[in-house]
């Protein structure tokens, strides 16, 4: 069974909650550059007084068919047994951004000593039967993580009681 | 499994911090004191070693339910950070340097008694101020030691947030109603975005939504909350009054209104009629800026949509000149629809706890608090110029507090006992530094070691809401004693351990404060007990408490039925609720307000200053809450700092396209008072000709615009989110960073080691 995330854009508030809880279950370091796993952007379209605001919180989608596992070439990055979540071993990682290449979501980062990483989902998390970090703690819900059929179940399901409130 | 196999499983069970006896890490229960008490969550915390290693959401609290903000979640480096002050402190270089020298407790609590009796035998015990910023926690204690001490001046940081809107509620009601969320058909946000303010509340806002509750949003910003209402009214800062006037008028002029409810529990309604007559939408809008239309559809949606609740904000609506007559005309639209202690509209809840209405118990806080009466006492800060804020709050207005230092008038202030001081949150923030500057003694009590702290002649280090115990409860009807969760950090202490210590050392005849004169009550213990009188109407004792460190559901919670007005009336003068206010009647000749929720525009604006106007074109709107800060809490932790690197102020595009100013470029805030330069975030959450400034920056503090007399005279709140401004671009580089506070940290930090 493969994990997900899934993000109601609807329900994002741009907090950052999920952006802080990543760093403090991960042991970020912050600095100058956007080395953050988890990134939230701010998406504005139209003008006053017609402006509208959307907010989106991005971090490593593990692909199925992971572009950036197929464009390394150590090794280093990989599918984890069990999870099959899209995990990175750093001591392989030579640090030659092919992953940067290839991620057609703009999520590998480079910290100080120059390896690759990102999100693992949180998966020895997952193993223990809790959540991903950024998941418990947003507020609003909006972020949620399960096998992908799961997840599009349950947001069928929301959809499913509004058309039959509005009817 | 082989020897390694198990050593790799361990680590990587370490490295994703997984509670466990092999991992040696334990879960351990707290409550998160960064933001209000309406808010603080319950806390997960993992410790290994005694060190506080990952935070969560606390699942069992129901008021967060696991989930935590960007702030909550960043309490490890909140309560780790360098500029966390580890001993005491005795100031050694001039006021305001940074030079102090680290001291025993019993030096520096003998100290601040010795002072304190100084002062109080050779000027009286007014002559004394004592103050609480943040956390609320220790207010009560505070405020029992100020008056048993036998100074009336006790103020606190809600001289600036809250309290206006609460002045504004009991003006016209007597008492506070809050929005019941959970059957409201139709949600009326007023400047509130409880999605960065109150995030507790941001799953069952959007829960409401799904089951089709209709919202409308008030705000001067296109806020994530306001992005989603089925109405937005976008109004001009400062002119919510106008606003609320012409939805009066629609729902008055189309018969909208609870006629049953307005002739028998209203006073002036015929006054108001005749008042909002002037307010047709049309000149609502022209004074807005919201569409005619679009007040109306409001005003039609409010007044139909039974029951309809009303959410209001802490300070926005405060934060202005006519602050309180602005609210009260808002808060005039919840009786006259009668949705007023209605389920589903706005409630009225017994008072528990700390800003805390509705938890199902209710407790002797403010017997506690206030052991005199205020006419056994010398008068208030701040009580000859806002005598309606004497009337119905509490406390010192602390607005008043620079003017009284300078020119002793009615009587000199020589000494500040001070829990949390922030010279930031006051108008002409460096006014308020200069004045307190000229205090005899002065004394702070802080987590950190900020540039307020700078000023006072002794430090207290108080230690954060994991390493102490505090009562918190939640309108979930659920209640918890928190227990330290790690040992304090060097030799701080809670707030509440100070107060006691302070009351034992100046031997004050109080067995609440001072259990055992001459004695030796540990404070922990002299807190237990004063817990323990406070809860007795509920029920509840602290040992009970102390069995459930997470929290307990209250048992047996307090009923609250509908309409409580029909048999009590109204806790107002004529025992109604008022749209005319007696008491407002009684101060308007002095302070010329009127009775009715008159609008006026703000002081500094288009409207009332044209020549000013003239040179600074911008509605400056300061404080809006950013989704990673609150006030100046969490500026220092690199987590959120990284979020919004540099101060930077909001700036809608079209009118940074016609001064020639980039995303990112540097830009100069001016007013005559101040200049402050920041960056510019070009963004369409402003409207035009709005610039939002966050307060509380040390190196671009937006309060150094204001005059600390720009304030509203009904409330003394300043009007931090209208006031006139100029906005040009920079072309010098940015400005360094000054000298921080870090020195005074590492001051404290090397004597703990």
């Amino acid at each position: 069974m493969s994990h997900s995330f899934h993000l109601d854009v609807d329900r994002c508030t741009g907090c950052f909650a999920c952006a802080v809880a990543c760093m403090d279950q991960n042991d970020l370091e912050t600095g100058d550059e956007p080395t953050a796993w988890r990134q939230v952007f701010t998406v504005e379209t139209g003008t006053f007084p017609d402006a509208h605001l959307r907010y989106v919180s991005l971090a490593c989608m593990h692909c199925e068919d992971a572009p950036c596992l197929l464009a390394c070439p150590t090794g280093a990055i990989h599918r984890e047994a069990g999870t099959q979540v899209v995990g990175i071993d750093a001591d392989l990682c030579i640090g030659c951004h092919s992953c940067s290449i290839a991620c057609p979501f703009g999520v590998p980062r480079f910290g100080a000593d120059g390896k690759m990483q990102k999100c693992d989902l949180c998966s020895e998390r997952l193993t223990y039967g809790l959540e991903p970090a950024c998941v418990r703690v947003c507020p609003t819900r909006a972020l949620r993580q399960g096998s992908p059929n799961e997840l599009s179940q349950s947001v069928e399901r929301r959809v499913a009681e509004r058309l039959a409130g509005e009817s | 499994m082989g020897e390694k196999d198990r050593m790799d499983e361990l680590e990587r069970r370490l490295r994703a911090k997984i509670p466990g006896q092999d991992t040696g890490i334990e879960v351990r229960k707290s409550i998160c004191a960064i933001c209000d008490p309406t808010t603080q969550c319950g806390l997960d915390l993992s410790v290994r070693d005694g060190r506080i290693i990952k935070v969560e959401g606390s699942q069992e609290n129901p008021h967060n339910a696991g989930t935590l903000c960007s702030k909550g979640a960043a309490t490890r480096q909140y309560v780790y950070h360098e500029d966390r002050l580890r001993t005491p402190l005795k100031r050694i270089g001039p006021r305001g340097s940074g030079e102090f020298a680290a001291i025993s407790w019993d030096e520096a609590l003998d100290t601040v008694v010795a002072n304190l009796r100084r002062l109080g035998a050779e000027s009286g015990p007014e002559s004394v101020v004592f103050y609480v910023g943040y956390p609320k926690q220790p207010r009560p204690f505070v405020q029992r030691l100020a008056l048993q001490f036998g100074s009336p001046n006790f103020c606190t940081e809600s001289s600036t947030c809250f309290t206006a809107t609460a002045m504004a509620f009991k003006l016209v009601y007597g008492q506070m109603a809050g929005p019941d969320l959970a059957r409201a058909r139709c949600l009326l946000v007023w400047s509130a975005n409880p999605f960065y303010s109150n995030t507790t509340a941001a799953r069952h806002l959007f829960d409401a939504i799904d089951r089709g509750m209709k919202l409308i949003a008030v705000d001067p910003r296109l806020t994530p909350l306001a992005s989603r209402a089925d109405i937005h009214l976008q109004l001009k800062p400062g002119t919510d009054g106008a606003l609320a006037l012409g939805m009066a008028h629609v729902i008055i002029a189309e018969d909208l209104y609870d006629r049953e409810f307005v002739a028998a529990h209203t006073h002036g309604f015929a006054e108001f009629r005749d008042y909002v007559a002037g307010f047709d939408p049309a000149r609502a809008a022209q004074i807005t800026g919201v569409p005619a239309e679009k007040i109306r559809a409001a005003a039609r949606l409010y007044a139909t949509a039974k029951p309809a609740a009303l959410m209001p904000s802490a300070a926005p609506v405060g934060h202005n000149t006519n602050g309180v007559q602005n609210y009260r005309a808002v808060f005039s639209l919840i009786g006259l629809t009668g949705n007023f202690d209605v389920s589903g509209g706005n409630m009225v809840a017994p008072f528990s706890w700390l800003e805390i209405s509705g938890a199902g118990f209710t407790t002797r806080q403010h017997e506690f608090e206030m052991p005199k009466g205020w006419a056994d006492l010398p008068p208030r800060v701040g009580a000859a110029r806002f005598p309606v804020w004497a009337e119905l709050v509490d406390q010192a207005q602390a607005m008043d507090l620079p003017r009284q230092i300078r020119s002793a008038d009615p009587y000199p202030l020589r000494g500040l006992m001070a829990f949390g001081l922030n010279h930031r949150m006051f108008p002409g923030s460096a006014g308020f530094l200069e004045a307190i500057r000229d205090l005899e003694f002065i004394c702070d009590v802080d987590l950190f070691a900020t540039d307020s702290a700078r000023y006072a002649d002794i430090v207290l280090p108080a230690c954060s809401s994991v390493e102490r115990s505090e009562l918190r409860c939640y309108p979930e009807k659920y209640v918890a004693l928190s227990q330290p969760a790690i040992a304090p950090l060097g030799e701080s202490r809670s707030d509440t351990d100070i107060v006691f210590e302070l009351a034992r050392r100046l031997e004050l005849d109080d067995p609440l404060l001072n259990p055992s004169p001459g004695g030796v009550v540990e404070p922990d213990a002299a807190f237990e007990a004063a817990m323990d009188w406070i809860l007795e109407p509920s029920g509840m004792t602290v040992a009970q408490l102390k069995q459930h460190p997470g929290g307990m559901p209250v048992a047996d919670p307090l009923p609250n039925p509908e309409r409580k007005y029909r048999a009590a009336g109204f806790p107002t003068p004529t025992g109604k609720m008022e749209f005319a206010s007696s008491l407002l009647a009684k101060h308007g000749a002095v302070l010329t307000i009127d009775a009715l929720p008159t609008y006026r525009p703000p002081r500094h604006s288009l409207e009332a200053s044209p020549g000013l106007a003239a040179d600074y074109p911008f509605i400056l709107n300061t404080g809006s809450r950013l989704p990673m800060f609150v006030h100046s809490r969490t500026y220092r932790l690199a987590w959120t700092r990284s979020l919004r690197p540099r101060p930077a102020a909001d700036l809608n595009p079209a009118d940074a396209a016609r001064l020639g100013i980039r995303h990112g470029d540097e830009i100069e805030l001016a007013t005559p008072s101040g200049a402050i330069r920041v960056l510019a975030n070009l963004t369409e959450l402003g409207q035009p000709g709005v610039v939002h400034m966050y307060h509380g920056h040390a190196e671009a503090d937006v309060n150094l615009l204001f005059d600390p007399d720009y304030l509203d005279p009904i409330s003394g709140f300043p009007g931090f989110k209208a006031l006139l401004c100029s906005v040009r671009r920079v072309e010098r580089p940015p400005l360094e960073e000054g000298p921080r506070d870090a020195d005074l940290a590492r001051a404290s930090g090397e004597a703990d080691r």
